[in-house]
């Protein structure tokens, strides 16, 4: 029997959708929330061997209450290491980190993403957290997952500051002369999971249960009629969510 | 050796009230401590109740003491790479003063500021890096030169040093000549300390010159490049101190409602801040129930016992 997934909250769709890209023995430099959240479900079903960086500086944890940042304790506890952030930024940059997972305010075609201003920078209508690592994990990490709720001011054709670089021509040109990380690879929301071309997002699949008219509703970009009917969910990866009670109880 | 030898050393233990005084003047650039884990609020309170005004306050992720150090009209400029409540939202104190055009922004991301911090503790002009050469930059950023590497003809950017008047950082330990011992999460509070000119710390305990010389690999800062010890049990509340109390979690939620709200926030300032006289005061107010429930948390003491 397919499970269900529209019995899930929209952060544990996310998370699930996201934990496939995971795949066992990778490294991934994840932040708080959903990110986090994902590589927990990889970890605990198919990818028992992925080791989760945190910028904070702790390495191999596997955070069972919900951490509200990237240095607390439930972070820290029961973790295989702890160094500074130094450390792992310089292992991201080395490129020894293979995936980063990062969300944000708002994603264009390319994955440009914005964590910065809504409106213009001088002068915003919000003034938002700013980077933080996230400029840095887009640069420097070879496989970029971007995860987004479905939610239609997110999703944009021009966003209005580029925090965290993504795929465009030009940006590519650079990442490719200057040796950076190659950017993003998908963009995985609550309804489905897009990949990117060479002329943006395209879409894979819809989430099991969800439609195409659902998974592209007010879409800005032109994303094909996907590759693949849908997406299911494994048994082993829906059951891993009962350990991340948190996740459900979001939202 | 002769037992009976002893070397006078000169004490750095001094009142919160005279290495703030001493230390921090006017318009200086102020490192402050604590990646989540081991954050000065009570000793930064104090720069806010004297009032030192004109600072640049700087490191790479900061949380709600950066909310309250703006709140409290002390800050006129922010060195940063993220300004927030993590995991609960955004930070109202900056948003405003941005808004209200009240502060000058200096903009960077958290790999670049902690770069700053590193070329700044090694005494260099600058680190090479691959990150911010796409993407849209802040006016801070747009000046900054690129470099071509030497060797191998590659665009860098030129990662310009940082180097803060005074870091005020909080630790579990430290004797009373300064050796400061920290464990748990650091992020880049070693290196936003060791790149400053001046370092004040707050400890949980003072211990005997005997307890550091047991474990000298956890001593993070030297004697001799400390200013000021000063003892402050829960210090650090309401983020945590590894093996002494956990993170109050509710306290930063409960702000960010407060934060909201400039009435709310300016009695909360009055309550927590500038009306308290002694960290026993910051302990009442914190509450015995409170205490008890965080010393049992997670990261807290009891976690040792299990």
């Amino acid at each position: 029997m397919m499970n269900d997934c529209r019995t899930l909250s929209q952060n544990a769709r996310i998370a699930v959708l996201a934990a496939r890209d995971l795949q066992d023995e990778k490294s991934c430099f994840v932040g708080i929330g959903i990110p986090s959240d994902a590589a927990c479900l990889a970890k605990l079903s198919h990818a028992p061997n992925l080791s989760m960086i945190y910028e904070s500086g702790v390495i191999g944890t596997l955070p069972y209450s919900p951490a509200m940042s990237t240095g607390s304790p439930s972070i820290a506890y029961n973790s295989d290491m702890i160094t500074d952030s130094f450390t792992v930024f310089g292992e991201l940059q080395a490129g020894r980190i293979d995936i980063g997972l990062l969300s944000a305010a708002q994603v264009d075609a390319f994955g440009n993403l914005n964590s910065t201003v809504i409106g213009p920078y001088e002068n915003p209508k919000i003034r938002m957290v700013g980077s933080g690592g996230a400029h840095d994990i887009a640069c420097l990490v070879p496989e970029l997952i971007i995860l987004m709720p479905h939610d239609s001011r997110r999703f944009v054709n021009d966003v209005d500051f580029i925090t965290s670089p993504g795929a465009n021509k030009e940006f590519a040109e650079t990442r490719l002369k200057n040796k950076l990380g190659s950017g993003p690879v998908s963009l995985i929301t609550d309804r489905a999971r897009f990949y990117m071309s060479k002329d943006g997002w395209k879409l894979d699949a819809p989430l099991a249960g969800y439609s195409y008219d659902e998974a592209t509703e007010d879409l800005p970009w032109d994303v094909g009629k996907g590759i693949n009917n849908s997406i299911t969910i494994s048994d082993d990866l829906f059951n891993a969510i009962r350990y991340l009670p948190y996740l459900e109880a979001k939202n | 050796m002769d037992n009976n030898f002893k070397i006078s050393k000169k004490t750095k233990i001094v009142s919160l009230e005279s290495a703030i005084t001493d230390n921090i003047k006017p318009g200086n650039i102020v490192f402050l401590g604590g990646f989540g884990h081991a954050i000065p609020f009570y000793s930064s309170h104090e720069i806010i109740r004297q009032n030192i005004k004109d600072l640049t306050i700087c490191r790479s992720g900061a949380d709600i003491l950066f909310d309250q150090m703006i709140a409290s009209g002390i800050v006129s400029k922010v060195i940063f790479g993220y300004i927030g409540n993590p995991g609960v939202g955004l930070s109202h104190s900056f948003r405003k003063a941005v808004k209200d055009h009240k502060i000058l922004l200096e903009e960077w991301t958290n790999y670049s500021l902690i770069l700053r911090l590193h070329a700044g503790r090694m005494g260099l002009p600058f680190i090479p890096s691959k990150i911010l050469q796409i993407g849209d930059m802040p006016d801070n950023i747009k000046y900054m030169k690129t470099i071509k590497c030497p060797y191998t003809d590659i665009d860098m950017s030129a990662i310009p040093a940082l180097v803060p008047d005074v870091a005020v950082i909080h630790a579990q330990q430290a004797d009373e000549f300064g050796n400061i011992q920290m464990w748990g999460v650091d992020g880049d509070t070693i290196e936003g300390a060791l790149a400053s000119n001046k370092i004040i710390v707050s400890v949980e305990r003072i211990v005997d010159n005997s307890e550091i010389k047991k474990f000298p690999d956890r001593t993070v800062i030297p004697a001799h490049r400390v200013s000021a010890v000063v003892e402050l049990p829960w210090g650090a509340y309401p983020s945590y101190v590894t093996d002494f109390y956990s993170r109050d979690d509710k306290h930063y939620i409960e702000y960010d409602k407060i934060s909201r709200d400039p009435d709310l926030l300016n009695y909360y300032i009055d309550e927590w801040i500038r009306n308290i006289q002694s960290i026993e005061e910051y302990m009442k107010l914190i509450g015995k129930k409170n205490l008890k429930e965080l010393q049992n948390g997670m990261c807290g003491l009891k976690s040792n016992d299990e």
